[in-house]
């Protein structure tokens, strides 16, 4: 399982080239972006999604935006694999939230967080296996309660309210378990994620 | 708020699920440079990666790929397997259709209708994924930082008018209006004119009811070596040379 990952997010200096060359709007450089990151974004929106036809349609429109938007990504410090993730996180929950008629105002704010110049200076191999393997023994560790809460905010798009009526508990409670998971898995990914 | 009071509120902030005023103050910190919280939400950001590189594998079709170059004009489309789920669900719709005109004719109708539905979604479809390439295309060579722009027309009594855009590695964008209707057996042909060397051939083209006309040559193109951007009519399947007086002839500056 953890084979294909490893083929597919290997990134570092190359992900610079590849940047440099998706600007000079080089196609093949885009072939190369999708064999690198295809598969983990398809997954991911799958994930979301949970329609294969839909999951598709979503992660070309995802090649697209980066296509379209990659002169604004700085070539030498930014890393374009975790910026593509969450352009792909974004067209998924934002598909859920259309198809299921929720009330955008209430639902999580995810505009901010797919500019990106935020992606500078991130550790440009961040998706290499090792550490997607302690993301998921990490996930792993949590308390049931503090696990669905992080899945229901990162692969459903919900707010902490809407979790609240989702799961029958006092927001109160939602946002301690929310609090504490984030907390475990800053502590457990503490080494794994840059410390710069 | 300062940057410790914020400090809890990143990751929520990576997920999108941080609330007023935390949400407003760490955009505020951020947008004005803050050094600690710009740091904390990059922590952030690369757990929120991690998270979605968690999610179980899953391959995607074939196909996908094809699609996605084929949308930025990478690869040509193909026309018997990108297609295959229209055409899979055309197939399906004329068994359907079928069957029930077999069973029982009040279903003649339906199946006609069905038929003519699926016929109708493929075509507009197809039309819609090649206008999506050609704008992309259009866009790409607009927005280029190294694009060059040549007028023609402007000094003639009924003339086309119009713009050459050129960029050294993306290709040449022509937009133009007052076209006359060509006859029905003619086309319009672009040219790229090397100085000093025969005309390129640089792809055919109609105009709208209205005159106007929007063509895409992309590719890289030598802009030093190359005199003017030009435009004749010529017979339906094209040709090698220009054939016929040029109605639009564009100078790049030298």
């Amino acid at each position: 399982m953890i084979l294909p990952l490893i083929l597919a997010v290997y990134s570092g200096p190359e992900d610079r080239a590849l940047v440099e060359r998706l600007k000079r709007r080089d196609p093949q450089a885009l072939a190369e972006l999708y064999d690198r990151y295809g598969r983990l974004s398809y997954s991911l929106v799958l994930r979301v999604v949970r329609d294969k036809a839909i999951a598709e349609d979503l992660v070309q429109e995802t090649f697209l935006r980066v296509w379209n938007r990659v002169h604004s990504i700085d070539s030498e410090r930014g890393a374009i694999g975790p910026w593509l993730l969450a352009i792909a996180r974004h067209r998924a929950i934002d598909y859920l939230r259309s198809s299921a008629g929720r009330d955008r105002n209430t639902a999580v704010e995810l505009d901010e967080t797919d500019h990106a110049p935020l992606y500078r200076e991130m550790e440009a191999g961040i998706l290499i296996s090792d550490q997607v393997r302690r993301v998921k023994a990490a996930m792993e560790k949590l308390a049931p309660n503090h696990r669905t809460v992080v899945e229901l905010a990162y692969f459903e798009g919900l707010s902490q309210s809407e979790m609240s009526a989702k799961m029958g508990q006092p927001l109160g409670t939602i946002k301690t378990w929310v609090r504490t998971a984030l907390q475990s898995l800053r502590d457990e990914l503490g080494v794994a994620v840059s410390s710069s | 708020m300062n940057c410790d009071q914020l400090r809890e509120h990143y990751e929520l902030y990576a997920l999108g699920i941080a609330e007023e005023p935390e949400r407003g103050e760490i955009r505020d910190h951020i947008n004005r440079g803050c050094e600690v919280c710009g740091a904390g939400v990059k922590r952030a950001l690369e757990t929120a990666a991690l998270l979605g590189a968690s999610a179980p594998a899953a391959q995607p079709s074939p196909q996908l790929r094809h699609r996605i170059l084929a949308s930025v004009g990478s690869e040509q489309r193909r026309f018997g397997f990108a297609w295959v789920p229209v055409f899979a669900m055309a197939a399906l719709l004329l068994v359907v259709a079928a069957y029930f005109a077999v069973s029982n004719r009040r279903y003649a109708d339906d199946a006609a209708r069905l038929r003519s539905q699926s016929a109708r979604l493929r075509v507009q479809m197809r039309a819609q994924a090649a206008e999506i390439v050609r704008l992309t295309e259009a866009f790409a060579i607009l927005s280029g930082p190294s694009t060059t722009e040549a007028s023609f027309g402007g000094k003639q009594p009924q003339p086309p008018r119009g713009k050459v855009f050129v960029n050294p590695s993306r290709g040449v964008l022509l937009i133009a209006s007052n076209l006359p209707r060509t006859p029905a057996d003619k086309i319009y042909e672009m040219w790229i004119i090397p100085k000093g060397a025969k005309p390129v051939p640089a792809g055919l083209f109609q105009s709208q009811d209205d005159g106007s006309a929007m063509h895409v040559r992309p590719g890289m193109v030598d802009l030093a070596s190359t005199a003017a951007v030009a435009v004749t009519v010529e017979n339906e399947a094209g040709a090698d040379q220009p054939t016929t007086t040029p109605l639009i002839v564009a100078a790049l500056a030298p």
